[in-house]
């Protein structure tokens, strides 16, 4: 029911003992992600308040994803720009946490879980490669 | 303006009702944006992976830190959940939305039932908390996905499982955790308190490998996005801090009959 992305509350029969200081791996690990959300909320929140202040509508359909056209937005300050940033950034933190971790994995000569996480970062590229050769 | 507020407090109602009910947002993300916003299925699933990685990422943070997520059970089962999320994020732009409609009113169906007949948890035994230390004891694979104070069985299954979990999460838009929790808990031997610290982790790899997939393929619109996942974290936040000071019984019975009321809508949406 759940472990559905939420945060911890009193119904979630989630952990509410502090148990042992986590180590390196899981401490760089766990900053990564929490630097990486709190930074794509803080991207979304300027996007939003820019979208706010253009008076453009959530609903009037925005533009499809476009690397170049991304940049060219960013630098024209409008929102498209800094919302499809925002969303690179959600999307791309849990990547950056296996890449955390197969760096550490690595340091620790731990070389099965540096494989799966070498393998998880093979799946997420699959899926982008994919997508762009569909759309193509 | 108006859209933009309605968008951020259906979100923070999301994240909040999630937070306080220990669901993540995804569960209402979409009927919200289809019911209420009236924005195709593909796009509200597309957003409600979005918010449902942002909410994880925060949590499994803190699980991390407190050292309760099992990160090598955790990275080997997202290997098979991301393929499975990789498979589901395609299929979802193959299958007529109408299925994908009917088969979320199924979905909150069940979770309204299951919260319906939902008793308080026993108080489950303390996980040990020794030395993480497994891999340098026993070098078989199954110590090494172990904790401590628990060793995981039946890992095949617990792929299978992962696989399926990431389909449903990518088809439906939500983390999965309803599946990941009870192979891990159930099948696979892992405490209850850890198999829901570590599906949170797994939740971002799971919902990221599809919400690629939407986000290139132009499943995602920014505009609904941006303020609907700031209010989902914002009151995924709120909802973690004043826990406390909620009668989770009375709101417990609200969030089923909101459940059955969008079911239903979602039934006849799909049926129409």
């Amino acid at each position: 029911m759940n472990g559905d992305g939420a945060l911890p509350g009193p119904d979630a029969d989630v952990p509410s003992v502090v148990v042992l200081p986590a180590d390196d791996l899981e401490r760089n690990v766990a900053r990564l992600l929490t630097v990486g959300t709190y930074a794509s909320v803080a991207i979304l929140g300027v996007g939003t308040a820019v979208m706010l202040a253009s008076g453009i509508s959530p609903l009037a359909g925005a533009p499809r994803f476009d690397l170049q056209r991304l940049v060219d937005d960013l630098g024209h300050l409008r929102p498209a720009g800094f919302l499809w940033l925002g969303l690179i950034a959600v999307v791309a933190t849990p990547a950056g946490r296996v890449v955390a971790s197969l760096i550490g994995y690595l340091r620790r000569g731990e070389r099965l879980m540096a494989v799966i996480a070498v393998l998880i970062l093979a799946v997420i590229a699959l899926s982008v490669g994919l997508s762009i050769e569909l759309e193509a | 303006m108006i859209v933009v507020l309605g968008l951020i407090g259906g979100g923070v109602a999301a994240g909040l009702f999630g937070s306080l009910l220990g669901l993540g947002g995804g569960i209402l993300i979409v009927p919200l944006l289809t019911l209420g916003f009236g924005l195709p299925l593909l796009t509200a699933v597309g957003v409600s992976l979005v918010c449902v990685i942002v909410t994880s990422g925060a949590s499994a943070g803190v699980y991390l830190e407190r050292r309760v997520a099992n990160l090598r059970l955790g990275m080997t089962l997202e290997l098979f959940t991301a393929i499975g999320a990789l498979v589901g994020g395609l299929v979802a732009f193959l299958v007529p939305a109408r299925f994908l409609e009917l088969l979320f009113a199924g979905l909150l169906a069940y979770v309204a039932l299951t919260m319906a007949r939902r008793r308080e948890p026993e108080k489950e035994p303390e996980v040990e908390t020794g030395d993480l230390g497994p891999a340098t004891i026993d070098d078989s694979t199954t110590a090494r996905l172990s904790g401590p104070g628990y060793r995981v069985r039946r890992i095949p299954l617990g792929v299978v499982g992962s696989v399926f979990a990431g389909v449903v999460s990518a088809l439906l838009g939500i983390g999965g955790g309803l599946v990941k929790v009870p192979v891990m808990h159930v099948v696979m031997g892992v405490p209850l308190r850890v198999a829901t610290a570590t599906s949170n982790l797994m939740i971002g790899i799971t919902a990221s490998a599809s919400a690629i997939i939407y986000l290139l393929r132009g499943g995602i619109d920014p505009y609904v996005a941006g303020p609907t996942a700031i209010g989902v974290f914002l009151g995924a936040t709120l909802g973690s801090r004043t826990a406390h000071r909620i009668d989770i019984r009375i709101l417990r019975g609200l969030f089923v009959a909101i459940l059955l009321y969008t079911g239903w809508q979602m039934l006849l949406r799909g049926l129409s």
